[in-house]
């Protein structure tokens, strides 16, 4: 075999490599973006609930005036504008945050707890904050697979030139990570 | 519902005297298995003698001397197989009904019926076309508000093939022998998530990571690395994954597997979750060659049952919150 005839091939070889390579970051970066669209989509889904949750806390619950108003104000800001991955992130930990401070208050008020419509709420919203939390956890396994990609060599020379950069992971907020405590309710 | 403790008391008090009422019959078929086999192979062993002391006269002479010996021993081994029958059913109604009326009175027990065909495809755990199904002791109930049904199955696949003179063989292979349970899963599921044993990862680590494929969707990495090691996930939605998977029910499988120590298939599909859990021995059948008044088969079976009740408890199958009832 001629040397040229060599050349050729390995040349034709290394770009198909590159190619490959290309083509598997393209991939994991859409992968990225879908995974966040889906969580997006269950987020929306709680965005919807909260109106009507609202509603139904405000006729047995006036006390709770100022839990209402502030998680009103906080979906009002999500629906309002584009906003950014990480605003996305930051506002939508404000909201479980003022949700979870809605069904702590909610335990005050057995009228409420009772209620049929309220019983519904609660399991529809049970099943969104599960959706949520496995969309989450999708999120950062195809966030976490992004980043070993393109940080790993040789992945990570045409990632930088693609200016593929780092991602942070979804870090849940502490508040949600403790259980409801009922003692601390009555302290 | 009887706790460990409670078994060893209804053993002594009840089971212990049934299984002692079997022994006779257990004598029977043991004393007739031997000698109906000894008697053939004797009929065997003597044909050669007899037909060398026996030449020169009549060519039938050696096989009518030697006739009555294999009719006694068919006749003691046809017996015997009606024996065991006998002895068969009555342990089961005797011995295992007792066992699965102690757990719970509720629950049904049929010796002779299984899990169908077509419950067990629509688990869809094993794709290989079965030309073989067979199966016994179907358990169905109620714990709480989750339905289940479980039985013993053993699913076989055949081969053939023509060795060079043109002589056919089968072979038989197992597809799937053990437990086979199913019950009705308490969130709502539209695709399909798969659990298989993962023997890639656990002999290759990382890399055997990379080894892991399947026809069944794509793998779903998890985050529980101890649940990683045992098992391998698949399906068609990711987030459906994670949303049946949580790290509470990853957990629960971990134990569920330390407990049994067995390979388990599992999979959400439609409604219900389907866990097929592999064992090499028959489940649930007498002894016929040592004692059967032992309480370790008794704990066994107890065991075996309670699968039932740790798998729907385990899994939270009766937490109920969600949007589905």
């Amino acid at each position: 075999m001629s040397p040229t005839i060599v050349i050729i091939v390995a040349a034709v070889l290394l770009l198909l490599i590159i190619i490959g390579m290309y083509n598997s970051l393209i991939r994991k970066r859409n992968e990225v973006d879908n995974a966040f669209g889906g969580m997006d989509v269950q987020l929306k889904k709680r965005y919807d609930l909260i109106p009507n949750l609202v509603a139904t806390v405000q006729q047995y619950a006036s006390h709770e005036k100022d839990l209402l108003e502030k998680v009103t104000q906080l979906r009002a800001k999500a629906t309002d504008r584009q906003m950014n991955a990480d605003e996305k992130v930051e506002l939508d930990n404000q909201i479980s945050g003022a949700m979870h401070g809605i069904m702590v208050a909610v335990e005050n008020y057995p009228d409420l707890k009772a209620s049929e419509n309220f019983l519904n709420l609660q399991r529809t919203l049970n099943e969104v904050e599960s959706q949520i939390s496995a969309a989450r956890r999708t999120y950062n396994a195809v966030i976490t697979d992004y980043n070993n990609a393109i940080q790993v060599f040789p992945k990570s020379i045409i990632a930088g030139m693609m200016g593929l950069k780092r991602k942070e992971v979804f870090v849940i907020p502490e508040t949600e990570r403790q259980n409801v405590n009922v003692k601390n309710l009555f302290n | 519902m009887i706790e460990r403790n409670d078994l060893e008391t209804l053993y002594n008090s009840e089971l212990k005297d049934k299984l002692q009422g079997l022994e006779g019959i257990r004598k029977k078929v043991k004393r007739g298995q031997v000698f109906g086999i000894l008697l053939l192979v004797l009929t065997f062993l003597l044909f050669v003698p007899a037909a060398a002391l026996l030449e020169g006269y009549n060519e039938a002479l050696p096989f009518i001397s030697i006739a009555p010996l294999a009719i006694i021993g068919i006749v003691i081994l046809v017996r015997t197989f009606k024996n065991k029958k006998i002895y068969r059913n009555r342990f089961k109604d005797e011995v295992v009904r007792e066992i699965v009326k102690a757990i719970d009175p509720t629950w049904e027990y049929n010796h002779d019926q299984c899990i169908t065909s077509s419950e067990y495809r629509s688990s869809d755990l094993f794709r290989q076309s079965v030309d073989r199904y067979r199966g016994d002791d179907l358990i169905s109930g109620k714990i709480d508000k989750t339905d289940f049904r479980c039985s013993e199955l053993h699913t076989e696949y055949k081969t053939v093939t023509t060795d060079k003179d043109g002589k056919r063989k089968e072979t038989w292979h197992t597809i799937f022998k053990g437990l086979f349970f199913h019950a009705d899963f308490n969130k709502e599921i539209k695709g399909k998530t798969y659990i298989e044993p993962d023997t890639a990862e656990r002999l290759f680590g990382k890399f055997g990571q990379s080894l892991q494929m399947s026809s069944k969707g794509k793998l779903v990495k998890l985050e529980n690395l101890e649940f990683e090691k045992i098992f391998a996930v698949f399906g068609t939605d990711q987030t459906e994954a994670r949303y049946i998977l949580t790290p509470t029910i990853m957990e629960a499988l971990v134990n569920i597997y330390k407990k049994y120590k067995r390979k388990m298939h599992l999979s959400f599909i439609g409604s219900r979750v389907y866990v097929a859990i592999s064992f090499n021995k028959n489940l649930f059948e007498p002894k016929v060659f040592s004692s059967g008044v032992k309480f370790k088969d008794i704990e066994f079976m107890y065991n075996l049952f309670e699968i039932n009740q740790i798998i729907i408890q385990e899994l939270n199958l009766n937490t109920r919150i969600w949007t589905k009832e």
